[in-house]
């Protein structure tokens, strides 16, 4: 799946039927190549859902156990929360300082939310080079 | 793999860590080994909120040097523009004065005036960066006057704040662009190495 379909995607809590808020953006830790939490709209208990909370990543919906499986960000993901840490439209370097494009869209695996490429212009990265994610550039290993 | 480069095109270059952030950006080049290599850089800090602006980097510091930016592992590799301007001093001076020197044969041929330095990166990481040879405008003696052309440097040099001195023979292994210049440079090296 990519970033860009699943951005605005509901989420939805299975208790109470409910729809409690919308994907807004992603959060990768660079260390795991993984999305490890999903940003939406502040609601009264915080506004960062766990991977490990998701119930499901469907087609349609995102489905958690209920409303307070969205919280505040926890230590360990607040460092990687906000623009400066988003990957998409950012330029990609090389860790041999060589710039190779810019972030398209990001491909994941919706079950363990593992990075699976960047896709630029010129073709895709494999998730796995990931080193960082700064304001400035997405740092990957040499290809 | 080595890559060739003007140090004039380091000038603003954006210094990155491996977590993607932009910390500074080059200043100047400052050079090591009488003038030999590159011993670091002092640093510029970037946009408005651009923190101390006295920084510098050692060479041994830097993880890699691409075209597009100098990566480092983090920040705190970071030291002060000072500290970099020491380790210099003390590998006797600065060949950054190079620059409007003349380049004069050990004949005594004017061949021009220094306007850029090139310089050789090449892996692994940790290998020094060696100054391989300077851009010149050609004076006369080359038949090209006022062209810019690139002269190949022995291992060791002995350079002034006027004259930069040059064994005769590498005003016949001058090159005209980058792509060519490595080549020059190994075949004028192997030239004085015969010659001795």
């Amino acid at each position: 799946m990519r970033f860009s379909e699943a951005t605005g995607r509901k989420l939805v809590s299975t208790t109470s039927a409910e729809t409690i808020g919308k994907i807004d953006g992603f959060v990768v830790d660079p260390q795991r190549s993984a999305v490890v939490a999903i940003e939406c709209k502040k609601t009264d208990s915080g506004d960062i859902l766990l991977w490990s909370d998701i119930v499901g990543f469907g087609a349609d919906a995102v489905t958690v156990k209920d409303a307070g499986a969205i919280t505040e960000a926890p230590s360990g993901i607040d460092a990687l929360l906000g623009k400066d840490h988003h990957l998409l439209g950012k330029r990609i370097l090389s860790s041999t300082g060589d710039e190779l494009g810019k972030v398209d869209d990001v491909e994941f695996d919706p079950e363990s939310g593992v990075v699976k490429a960047l896709n630029f212009a010129e073709g895709q990265i494999a998730g796995a080079r990931l080193i960082g994610v700064g304001s400035y550039a997405v740092v990957v290993t040499p290809g | 793999m080595s890559r060739l480069l003007r140090t004039s095109e380091l000038h603003k270059r954006p210094v990155v860590t491996m977590g993607g952030e932009d910390v500074a950006q080059i200043k100047d080049v400052v050079f090591a080994a009488g003038g030999g290599a590159v011993g670091g850089f002092t640093l510029a800090g970037r946009g408005l909120f651009s923190g101390p602006s006295d920084r510098g980097l050692l060479w041994g510091a830097v993880a890699a040097l691409g075209s597009d930016a100098v990566m480092i592992d983090d920040e705190s590799v970071l030291g002060s523009s000072e500290s970099v301007l020491d380790a210099s001093a003390g590998s006797r001076g600065s060949g950054g004065d190079v620059m409007g020197s003349q380049a004069l044969t050990d004949s005594g041929v004017d061949l021009g005036k220094v306007v850029d330095v090139i310089i050789e990166v090449q892996g692994p990481r940790g290998s020094p960066c060696d100054v391989i040879g300077y851009e010149i405008e050609a004076s006369e003696a080359l038949g090209t006057k006022g062209t810019r052309v690139l002269i190949p440097l022995p291992d060791t040099l002995a350079a002034s704040g006027d004259h930069l001195m040059l064994p005769a023979a590498a005003k016949d292994f001058v090159s005209q662009d980058l792509a060519g210049f490595g080549a020059a440079v190994e075949a004028f090296r192997e030239h004085l190495s015969q010659g001795r």
